[in-house]
């Protein structure tokens, strides 16, 4: 609660803020704009790698529409040449199976014609020479396939004449002479169209080789932007980030004289502004609280002397005033008449002002100093205690039980100062039946936990934490006597073995004051950190 | 009475084309895409035979109609009578020149030779017309086909005549195109007509046939009246006393829907170009081509021109 509005205030002071704003922006921007580059060249690349994987396809396609154009041209050629050979053998022949060739070719012809005129390239005036062809075979079949085989329906006499030839002309001049012009323009056709598709192979080849280079190019490119950008951030933004965590441990750690660089003006410079504001306003912190602390320990220190010199002081002047009222009574006691009440509220006074001041004594001692620990067995601790409450359980007839004791490691002497005490208070406050103390002790999760059973006069659950607060007393001195105070040095001895103590009580019925102790083998454990295994209670 | 009529009529078909005229004129200002041009009819395809006269027709008819508008296709060399005339059956070309004479016996099977060329004009425009087809007015020139030998033949062998040559010895060796064989006017017609029973036959390309008897490969070879080597004496054509070879008068063939389609002007232009073509008109543009070896558009085009047809 205190660390937010701390480091708020720690925030750079107004006049710097214009400043820093302006520089911040310059990281987001940096970022922002190196993104934008890296995606816009990105794109570019695949644009790139698109078109020229486009451009390839469509000259791999081009280039086998012109296969497929040349396979029917080379159908086209093949039709004519079959109708010239086929008419031919019908005229020279004059049987008619020969023309089934010539009329299926006739059939075909038109429609091989249009595929060639659609597949053939618009280079080099390839469309342009298909039309010519196209003519050529048209007049060849209209003025002269079909008029020869007419004519040889009619005379084939007439129709072989058609077809004779001078002496020097050869069977493969005659065959030829009528398709000569036209098969010169498919082979033309076919040069060029053949140009054409290794021109259009060799650009589909450099064209993928050049979509393969994009595509390399773009990847390296990318992987090489990736790699800057990963390096860029390493080294701009995720080093500072880590220096500034690494010293973040440090602090934690109690090195309040962590640091860390400043010098840039963006917002890891605000990141390290803020860390160094947060450490110098928690080493200003710690300094204040030891300067609290060792304050406190000095007041502290001079209170305990001012109590302990005052209660011993006290009982010089307290113990002579006894004396002399035991005096005053002996002297005067024959003789006295009057006013003996006067010299025993004198002697009672003063010695409910030694018992007040030296019961002030003791509290003001317990959980003080050094404990001497030791491995003692619990039972001789309560052995002493009720040696020393002798004379007290004997004058009411008490009746102490102790259960079975373990061996504790404690202050013999302050926890024997416990058990004194709740016994005591066991054995005061009763009614008129004969008390019945119950001592226990039982482990319970690693501590012994003792156990002073009563059947005193009890109390009200809602007393149960008071009365251990010092001088609270639930009932009227003249009722039973006390300062008040044992119960308050009870929970500081066991508070400083690191234990714990409570009551449970039935009014009329009793009570059960509980307290924990360490065991002897886990004190051993923790006797070096007997601050956390307080702290652990 | 006719006079007057006549002048009435033409006063009555002026004022019509005057008011049809202004008519047309104010619709057309009124509305000038209310009616569309009518659609000018297709090409007309021209077909020439395989031999330098027929070139130079097509060309002279080609272009008198398309110095007039006309469109025209011409198919040149397109090959024999009988090869031409299927083409034109078959409603691949829509006219082309032919001889009377050679259409008669080669195409229409006519053997019989008609008493003059009239007729046999006549005859062959009777068959025509009975097949969808008709023929234009025919040429003042005739050019027929006949027999010619080397003078030195004559005298060698005494042959003046075709009659002669069924007697020469040794049997004369004849050049000839190729349709030469089975025709009529060919060795059909000299064996019927005149009893000459395998001759010695060599097939010739149209033009080396001069060529192959000046060489002596030929004695005899088959020419056409009109061609211009005839005229330097160096050949001799042999008689034909009973008429094998016919009228050699050129008429164009034409389809008749094809002429009904493109009017009257179209035969008023083909026939105005058949009437320049005499027998020495012929000769020229033949010998020019053939011997001066100029191209027959050219040639047909200054005969055009020098006639006011172009």
């Amino acid at each position: 609660m205190v660390r937010g509005p701390r480091l708020f205030s720690l925030r750079a002071p107004k006049g710097s803020c214009t400043l820093r704003q302006r520089f911040r922006t310059r990281i987001t921007t940096r970022v922002v704009a190196l993104s934008a580059a890296a995606s816009i060249l990105l794109g570019l690349t695949l644009v790139l790698l698109i078109v020229a994987v486009t451009s390839q396809r469509d000259s791999a396609r081009t280039a086998f529409r012109s296969q497929e154009a040349l396979a029917a041209g080379s159908q086209l050629e093949n039709a004519v040449i079959t109708i010239e050979n086929g008419l031919r053998g019908y005229v020279a022949s004059g049987e008619k199976r020969l023309l089934q060739p010539v009329d299926d070719a006739l059939r075909r012809y038109p429609g091989l014609q249009s595929t060639l005129s659609q597949l053939v390239s618009e280079e080099g005036g390839q469309r342009q020479r298909v039309r010519r062809i196209a003519t050529m075979i048209d007049d060849y079949v209209g003025l002269w396939a079909r008029p020869v085989i007419g004519l040889a329906g009619q005379s084939l006499d007439r129709a072989r004449s058609q077809l004779l030839t001078n002496d020097t002309s050869t069977p493969e001049d005659t065959v030829s002479s009528r398709l000569d012009p036209i098969r010169s323009q498919f082979a033309e056709l076919f040069k060029r169209e053949r140009a054409v598709i290794d021109k259009r192979q060799h650009a589909a080849e450099q064209r993928s080789a050049r979509a393969m280079g994009f595509g390399i190019g773009g990847l390296a490119f990318v992987l090489a932007v990736a790699a800057g950008l990963t390096l860029y951030l390493r080294r701009s933004i995720v080093r500072p980030v880590l220096t500034v965590a690494d010293a973040t441990g440090r602090l934690a750690a109690g090195d309040l004289a962590t640091r860390v660089p400043a010098e840039r003006e963006d917002e890891l410079g605000d990141l390290a502004h803020g860390f160094n504001a947060m450490a110098d306003s928690l080493a200003r912190g710690r300094a204040e609280l030891e300067r609290s602390n060792a304050e406190l320990t000095r007041s502290n220190a001079e209170l305990e002397q001012f109590a302990s010199v005052t209660s011993h002081d006290l009982q010089a002047p307290l113990t002579t005033i006894s004396m002399y009222a035991e005096l005053l009574e002996r002297r005067r006691g024959s003789e006295r008449d009057g006013d003996p009440d006067l010299v025993d509220g004198i002697r009672e006074a003063t010695q409910q002002a030694r018992a007040l001041i030296r019961d002030l004594l003791e509290y003001s001692r317990a959980g003080r100093g050094q404990l001497q620990l030791e491995e003692v067995p619990a039972g001789s601790i309560v052995e002493e205690a009720l040696e020393r409450l002798a004379g007290a359980i004997e004058h009411s007839r008490a009746q102490v039980e102790v259960g079975e004791m373990p061996v504790v490691l404690a202050d013999r002497g302050n926890v024997c100062r416990v058990f004194q005490n709740l016994v005591g208070n066991a054995v005061k406050f009763t009614r008129e039946q004969r008390p019945r103390v119950r001592i226990e002790a039982e482990r319970h999760d690693g501590l012994w936990r003792f156990s002073v059973c009563d059947n005193g006069i009890g109390m009200n659950a809602e007393y149960a934490q008071r009365i251990f607060e010092p001088f609270q007393r639930l009932h009227g001195e003249e009722e039973y006597a006390g300062t008040g105070i044992g119960l308050a040095v009870c929970e500081r001895i066991v508070d400083q073995h690191g234990g714990r103590i409570w009551v449970s009580s039935t009014p009329g019925e009793g009570s059960t004051f509980y307290f924990t102790l360490p065991a002897a083998e886990r004190r051993r454990d923790a006797r070096d950190e007997p601050a956390a295994a307080r702290a652990g209670s | 009475m006719s006079a007057v009529r006549a002048i009435a009529l033409a006063l009555l078909a002026t004022l019509a084309a005057g008011l049809g005229g202004c008519g047309g004129g104010d619709d057309a200002a009124k509305k000038p895409t209310a009616t569309a041009p009518p659609p000018s009819p297709p090409a007309v395809r021209i077909g020439t035979k395989d031999f330098t006269e027929e070139d130079v027709l097509g060309e002279l008819y080609a272009q008198a109609l398309e110095a007039r508008g006309f469109d025209v296709d011409l198919k040149r060399n397109v090959g024999s009578s009988e090869i031409i005339h299927q083409a034109l059956d078959n409603g691949v070309l829509d006219m082309y020149p032919e001889y009377v004479g050679v259409l008669l016996s080669e195409v229409a099977d006519v053997t019989m030779r008609p008493s003059s060329p009239d007729a046999a004009y006549r005859l062959a425009k009777a068959f025509e017309e009975r097949n969808g087809f008709t023929m234009l007015a025919q040429t003042p020139f005739s050019d027929s086909n006949a027999l010619a030998v080397k003078p030195s033949y004559a005298k060698r062998t005494g042959v003046r005549s075709i009659d002669d040559l069924k007697r020469a010895s040794p049997r004369p060796r004849i050049g000839a195109p190729k349709e030469f064989q089975a025709r009529f006017e060919g060795l059909v017609g000299l064996r019927r007509v005149y009893g000459i029973r395998k001759p010695r036959y060599r097939v010739l390309d149209f033009g080396e046939r001069y060529a192959a008897l000046d060489s002596g490969r030929v004695d005899v070879t088959v020419v056409l009246t009109t061609e211009r080597q005839l005229s330097s004496r160096r050949y001799v054509i042999l008689r034909d006393p009973r008429r094998l070879f016919a009228s050699g008068h050129v008429a164009p063939v034409i389809s008749r829907r094809v002429l009904q389609a493109h009017g009257p002007r179209f035969r008023q232009i083909v026939d105005a170009v058949s009437a320049k073509l005499t027998t020495d008109a012929m000769r020229a543009m033949n010998g020019a081509v053939d011997i001066d070896q100029r191209a027959p558009g050219d040639v047909a085009a200054e005969f055009l021109r020098r006639k006011g047809l172009l």
